[in-house]
């Protein structure tokens, strides 16, 4: 098993998750998302932690910090989801277009 | 005492502005009470004693040689215009020739203006004139000449624009400054150029340079081009001669000092310019060419008009040629005693004009006639003046005219022809004037008609009594040809082209034998003549015209090409700054689709010099 393999496997999860990000109408497959990228950074931080710094892992302790901030960040961004939703209705982003020129 | 006033003789001028300035109160927005009399009497006192001073001064300078005063003025680098007088018997005679024309004007306008209330503006415009006359005769340099013709060109447009309500005075005023503008610009560019060969523009400098210089001919030429361009519009020339005819519009006395001495301000640029014009053989052609041309046409148009006043500017016109005439054959005395013949003569002329349009009204001259019982003075003082014009032996002109003929007997008899030629049409000409208006029966206009007041009439009796004075003046300056060397062939061709001038026009305009109005055989050449040759319409068509399209289509160059091409680079960011906030789509994804193609366009950028290194796409995994 090479570094690349994981890497690649990361970058593939984040290009996925980016696609998500752009093209989802729902803003919480929004949100899921941004999950997806942040699982694939944690992949990259464990690879790197795991192959090139395996004496002071200090990949695996950034991964543990991503993990507690990505919980953090998806419960204000549902929090944020659920009060637009209260006020208009729907979670449709294509609906949320109001802050143009 | 005479000394005094010999040396003080730059006084002359400065009487006069001094006159002209004081006058300016009187305008009607300054003293409001007293009326505009007081004017007219300040300048009429100061021209008086300019020309007190003048004759006091012209006594002192008799038979002595010509003295220089040099009064500096402005000295920069390697420049050195400083402002020569000449005090000779001729400058000092010439401003007592302007002075003593001005002072007639005046006191001409003392009662021809009596039921105007411009005297301030009227009389300080005279006094400028006569300031800048005086100033003309006695400066010394071609720079302060053409500073003064300049000067009097702005005063002629003032002048005729005196009476600023009517329309035709106003595009005359215009008129008479654009034509006389062109001239005197083209006279700068001699002027300058002169400078760059001679070093000075003093008049006897420049003679003596001309004596013994040898300049490349095409340059000094082109020199002498535009050193005659300036008086020909200033001396109203083919064909810069409509002015002079527009110019008619304004009021009679001032026409009195103009047809007289300001038209004669270029032919004396021209006199003192003899020296260098000789240099160029194609100059001084030109100068005859042009001054027969005019001559010969001026006169005969003055025939064709109605207008009094026309009919005797375009005789003016008819003697400047006579005069360019006389420089462009080197006879500088014939062209002087010609100004001074003319000018007399010419004044006399339009005062007894001026009294009958006074209180006949009309100037046409088809509506007047039979004034000779009622108008005895003002019909002997044009007869005095008709005499003292042509070519009629005891009077002025005639021995003017007799000297310019003799000199050109021997070298070119055509241009005695074209002397001979003017002088009759002129004769003819003068006599259907006055047949017009004094023979003949009284018509509507002419029914009641007495003698002006005697403002008008004193003046115009003591110009009689000088005009018919001047052979004797002439006779003890010794100015008048000696009887012994007296060519006969010359005068008596002179005198009997008078007399058969004046006789055709006497048997047509006070013999009963053809009906009045006469008609010529041909229309169109009667109104060739009476429309001066369609000399407007020709100004319209050539210049006028072309600087009319070329300023539009400047304008219309700046309005949408320059100023489009500016408002363009403004449009254009308008533009920009409205379709591109589009961008601004509103679309959080949108935005978050900018970032990643801004970040993976930087990564490709900032990778790109690694590509070859790794050449992913012929490695392969």
């Amino acid at each position: 098993m090479q570094l690349e393999y994981f890497l690649l496997l990361a970058a593939a999860l984040f290009c996925i998750g980016i696609y998500g990000l752009i093209t989802s109408r729902n803003a919480v497959r929004v949100l899921m998302s941004i999950e997806l990228l942040l699982n694939a950074v944690n992949l990259n931080l464990m690879a790197f932690s795991n192959y090139l710094d395996a004496q002071e892992i200090k990949g695996q302790v950034f991964t543990v910090f991503v993990l507690t901030v990505a919980a953090a960040e998806a419960a204000v961004g549902l929090a944020i989801v659920l009060t637009i939703y209260r006020n208009r209705d729907t979670v449709d982003m294509e609906q949320f277009n109001l802050l143009k020129w | 005492m005479a000394q005094l006033f010999l040396q003080t003789i730059w006084f002359v001028p400065c009487y006069a502005l001094i006159g002209a300035v004081l006058t300016i109160p009187w305008s009607p927005g300054i003293i409001r009470r007293t009326g505009p009399r007081p004017a007219g009497y300040i300048n009429l006192l100061m021209t008086f004693l300019a020309f007190v001073h003048g004759v006091i001064a012209l006594q002192a300078t008799w038979n002595q040689p010509a003295q220089q005063i040099i009064i500096p003025w402005l000295q920069v680098a390697n420049l050195d215009i400083s402002l020569p007088l000449e005090i000779s018997s001729i400058t000092v005679g010439a401003t007592v020739l302007v002075t003593g024309m001005n002072l007639l004007a005046q006191i001409y306008a003392v009662g021809y203006m009596e039921m105007d209330w411009g005297w301030a503006r009227f009389y300080s415009l005279l006094a400028l004139f006569e300031c800048g006359m005086c100033a003309l005769a006695l400066c010394n340099s071609l720079f302060f000449s053409y500073v003064i013709l300049e000067v009097l060109t702005l005063g002629t447009y003032l002048l005729v624009g005196l009476w600023f309500s009517q329309p035709l005075v106003v595009t005359g005023a215009r008129d008479a400054f654009l034509t006389k503008r062109v001239g005197d610009l083209l006279l700068l560019m001699g002027v300058i150029a002169l400078l760059s060969m001679t070093g000075t523009w003093n008049y006897w400098e420049l003679a003596d340079w001309a004596r013994g210089a040898h300049p490349d001919p095409k340059v000094i030429t082109l020199i002498c081009l535009a050193l005659i361009a300036g008086p020909m519009g200033k001396c109203a020339q083919f064909p810069l001669h409509l002015w002079l005819d527009e110019a008619m519009e304004g009021p009679v006395p001032s026409t009195i000092l103009r047809n007289s001495v300001v038209v004669a301000t270029g032919a004396w640029v021209l006199i003192k310019l003899e020296p260098i014009l000789t240099l160029s053989p194609i100059a001084m052609s030109a100068l005859v060419l042009i001054g027969s041309v005019t001559a010969v046409g001026a006169s005969l148009i003055a025939i064709a008009q109605i207008d009094i006043k026309r009919a005797l500017s375009y005789s003016v016109s008819a003697y400047m040629g006579l005069v360019f005439i006389a420089v462009g054959t080197g006879q500088n005395d014939a062209a002087l005693l010609l100004v001074l013949t003319h000018a007399v003569a010419m004044g006399l002329l339009i005062m007894s004009v001026g009294g009958i349009i006074w209180n006949n009204i009309t100037q046409d001259l088809t509506q007047l006639g039979g004034l000779w019982s009622r108008r005895p003075v003002s019909a002997l003082a044009f007869l005095g003046g008709t005499a003292a014009l042509i070519g009629c032996p005891p009077f002025g002109s005639f021995w003017a005219l007799l000297n310019l003929a003799d000199t050109l007997w021997a070298t070119q008899p055509w241009l005695v022809a074209i002397v001979l030629v003017v002088n009759a049409l002129t004769a003819f000409s003068l006599v259907r004037v006055f047949g017009l208006i004094f023979g003949g029966k009284p018509q509507q206009m002419s029914q009641r008609s007495p003698e002006a007041l005697w403002l008008l009439v004193v003046p115009m009796t003591l110009l009689l009594g000088f005009t018919l004075h001047l052979p004797l003046v002439l006779e003890s300056l010794s100015l008048l040809p000696n009887w012994a060397n007296l060519n006969d062939d010359v005068a008596i061709l002179l005198f009997w082209s008078s007399v058969f001038g004046c006789t055709l026009s006497g048997i047509i305009y006070l013999g009963n034998f053809i009906p009045k109005p006469v008609r010529l055989p041909s229309t169109a050449l009667q109104n060739l003549f009476a429309y001066d040759f369609y000399t407007p319409n020709l100004y319209r068509l050539s210049i006028v015209f072309a600087v009319d399209r070329v300023s539009k289509i400047t304008a219309w160059v700046d309005r949408f090409i320059v100023d489009g091409f500016v408002n363009l680079v403004g449009l254009a960011s308008i533009l920009g700054g409205e379709s591109l906030k589009y961008s601004t789509s509103g679309q959080s994804q949108f935005y978050a689709l900018t970032i990643l193609i801004g970040v993976s366009i930087l990564g490709a950028f900032l990778s790109f010099p690694h590509w070859s290194a790794y050449n992913i796409f012929n490695s392969g995994f």
